[in-house]
């Protein structure tokens, strides 16, 4: 008894000493960890049903704010899908008459409607859920809080205060392509993706007919994690792509780790989400990327003023703003980063050919006869892979 | 150093050792959190108030206690005979398979049918799932720990097989997820705006039922005597190999029971993230409850706390969610070792 006694008085002391020595060593950096908390006023699940009524009938027009939640799949911190996100979240914010709070790294498993229910039941005027696992949980929370609005990302449910939301990405995926058939010279490009589902596959579709236009003889090869966020994966799977012979990767997925793995291979790379030259200048050529700001900005004014809608299926373009592509690295000739923005201004001005035929599958059949377009029906409900695509859409 | 089991147990030291365990586990997490630039205190009234602070809260830690009662009396019943399942995971993903299975249209019935008909389904699945390595082990002597452990790998690759192949729902553009149970087959809501359902009070039922069987049947007490002393059962006329059989049917019926209620009460849907854990959960629940089936109800509520607790405080203060999961695992960690050191004592030499 008393040897234990004493075991555990050894044990508690030095956790007290080792305590006190992470307290000296983190005094400095205090401020930094107060800033991201300041935003998470609202965040905090703990706090009761205390808070009051803030929506309440008598408080003066002017100070009437509109209350804006955000739940992302990853952490903010990555430069991938939820950082994106987060980017539009902070344009939201700079607006005089919003707040914001976000949650981040929110598993699409049992916790995310937690998560989702306990925004809604703190009085948030508008919630943007950004992953698709998060369709079926956003609905079901949905119905039980008419009063809430919320926009969920990339799926296709809607009901009466629910909009779904997305961008025409493939836009950006298609010039990421241009550019990257022009720069592979194994004719065997890598791509990580992450679910077989037709988000991932319309974007592999499009970044290969972009490749097959500046290099008919060229293949993309694919490769799921089946996970949007697991770095160590990500990077294990563009390693395989890199031992099988490619020479440019693009990729599905949230983090910057299989940017990385092409420069350690010193392969090419093509970014997801964000401009992600930083994390692999060597190798980066350019990236599809989200800029959600307009977006958000436009939806929570129209909260404000009371024209928001529910029940719609929102698809902006490139010339909405809300996808572009990053600046071209250096390697890339000029001749080719003339011919990508030539087709950029394109997309700019609204026409948009990237799904117009003549279109072929795997096989080899013609799946858009030419002179035809997909519909965005056809386009949302893609689960095939255009030719020059190896790999299995399932 | 030696290990010796403690002649007799003071009241006191079997008050101070879990209060020493929650201290020494507070003291370890305090630090991770000074680690991560917050602030212990806030951390810890956050975690507490996250739990239990609300109406919100306690319902959550109550749905997330729902299947931990369930597979923590699964864990304690098969312990109690010295039938080492470890199996959970893979009987709660097979209870979930089954009502997946049966409760998406092959039948039309009205809910008061249609619940217990898929809970006793789900039940029978689990439990012939276990039986198999049981039967390995009164016929062959075959480890039964190894072989319920590896079922496991092998009912989440079939789950993953049925969600990505055959029973991929085609209203889920890809997505890989089963079809969605018919509303007959959802749990009713207890409470309005939260996710309780009906399910919690399914597993207290269970709890109190299977304390019953244990204390009161001849069943139970052939249960607890083959745990005791097979060979000792055996010469006092029991059939032993039955009664391990019977141990995992019911067993392997309890675990599964969680996935239905986890499928038909909180989800709706099969998937390959029905489960956090909740199988490997359940022997903790169990090992911290002592084996009693009473017991597992409160340590169930202490898991789900912690769970929760930790959860909410990772997100209110902006940490890593690891941070929330290391949480969890030393405070449970603490508590064994506290209640492993009331019965045994360290000798040094």
């Amino acid at each position: 008894m008393k040897k234990m006694m004493k075991l555990f008085a050894a044990s508690a002391l030095s956790l007290a000493l080792m305590l006190s020595l992470f307290a000296c060593a983190e005094a400095p950096e205090e401020k930094k960890a107060e800033a991201p908390a300041t935003q998470s006023e609202a965040t905090t699940e703990a706090s009761g049903e205390a808070s009051p009524d803030a929506s309440g009938e008598a408080a003066p027009a002017e100070e009437k704010t509109v209350k804006v939640g955000f739940v992302y799949v990853s952490p903010v911190g990555d430069a991938g899908y939820s950082y994106a996100h987060d980017l539009g979240r902070k344009a939201v914010e700079a607006l005089d008459f919003v707040t914001t709070s976000y949650v981040e790294s929110v598993p699409e498993g049992a916790d995310s409607e937690r998560v989702i229910r306990n925004m809604a039941r703190k009085d948030f005027d508008i919630i943007f859920t950004t992953s698709f696992g998060y369709m079926d949980p956003t609905i079901k929370v949905a119905k039980e809080f008419p009063g809430v609005r919320f926009m969920h990302c990339s799926g296709f449910k809607k009901s009466e205060n629910v909009n779904n939301y997305f961008g025409r990405i493939y836009q950006a995926r298609y010039l990421t392509g241009l550019v990257a058939g022009a720069m592979t010279k194994s004719n065997r490009l890598g791509y990580v993706a992450a679910f077989p589902i037709p988000e991932v596959i319309r974007g592999i579709n499009a970044f290969t007919l972009g490749v097959r236009q500046s290099n008919p003889e060229a293949e993309v090869r694919v490769v799921w994690t089946k996970t949007w966020y697991d770095p160590a994966l990500e990077k294990d799977a563009a390693k395989s792509l890199l031992d099988a012979g490619c020479d440019v990767i693009a990729q599905h997925q949230d983090s910057p780790a299989p940017q990385e793995a092409a420069q350690e291979a010193g392969a090419y790379s093509v970014g997801y989400n964000s401009d992600m030259s930083s994390f692999a200048p060597r190798a980066h050529l350019t990236s599809a990327m989200w800029n959600w700001a307009p977006m958000y900005v436009k939806t929570v004014e129209q909260v404000r003023d009371g024209s928001w809608q529910g029940d719609q299926a929102l698809w902006w373009s490139m010339q909405d703003g809300v996808v572009d592509i990053a600046p071209m690295g250096p390697m890339v000739p000029e001749d080719v980063k003339a011919q990508v923005l030539a087709k950029r201004d394109e997309l700019m001005s609204g026409v948009d050919t990237v799904f117009a035929g003549p279109i072929k599958n795997q096989q080899g059949e013609i799946a858009v006869p030419e002179g035809t377009s997909m519909t965005d029906g056809e386009m949302l409900g893609m689960t095939w892979f255009v030719e020059g695509v190896v790999g299995s859409a399932e | 150093m030696r290990i010796e089991p403690r002649e007799s147990v003071s009241l006191a030291m079997k008050g101070i050792a879990p209060l020493m365990a929650v201290g020494t586990a507070m003291l370890v997490c305090s630090a991770l959190l000074v680690w991560a630039g917050a602030s212990p205190t806030q951390g810890w009234v956050l975690m507490i108030s996250g739990a239990l602070g609300s109406k919100f809260a306690l319902s959550e830690t109550l749905t997330r206690a729902t299947p931990l009662i369930l597979t923590g009396l699964a864990a304690a019943v098969a312990f109690r005979a010295k039938l080492w399942n470890i199996g959970g995971e893979g009987q709660f993903y097979m209870g979930a398979v089954v009502a997946t299975w049966l409760g998406t249209g092959p039948f039309a019935m009205p809910p008061y049918l249609m619940i217990p008909y898929l809970f006793l389904a789900g039940a029978m699945g689990g439990g012939l799932l276990l039986l198999l390595p049981t039967l390995l082990k009164t016929r062959l002597q075959v480890d039964e720990v190894v072989t319920t452990l590896l079922l496991n790998f092998i009912v989440i690759l079939f789950v993953n097989w049925l969600v990505f192949g055959p029973w991929k729902d085609p209203m889920a553009m890809g997505w890989p997820q089963a079809a969605p149970v018919v509303d007959q087959a959802l749990l009713p809501q207890v409470l309005d705006k939260t996710r309780l359902h009906l399910g919690f009070f399914i597993a207290l039922f269970c709890a109190v039922g299977v304390w019953w069987f244990m204390r009161a049947t001849t069943w139970g007490f052939e249960i607890r005597a083959v745990g005791a002393s097979p060979r000792a059962s055996a010469f006092a006329g029991m059939p032993v190999a039955a009664v391990t059989v019977r141990t995992a049917l019911l067993s392997g019926g309890l675990a599964a029971m969680a996935g239905v209620a986890e499928l038909c009460g909180v989800k709706g849907y099969l998937t390959l993230d029905l489960s956090p854990g909740f199988g490997y959960s359940g022997i903790v629940v169990a090992m911290l409850a002592a084996l009693h089936p009473l017991g597992v109800v409160a340590s169930a509520l202490f898991v789900a706390v912690i769970q929760i607790g930790a959860d909410s405080m990772s997100r209110s203060i902006n940490i890593s969610s690891y941070i929330a999961d290391v949480t969890t695992a030393v405070c449970l960690l603490a508590v064994l070792v506290a209640m492993f050191l009331t019965r045994y004592r360290i000798r040094w030499r």
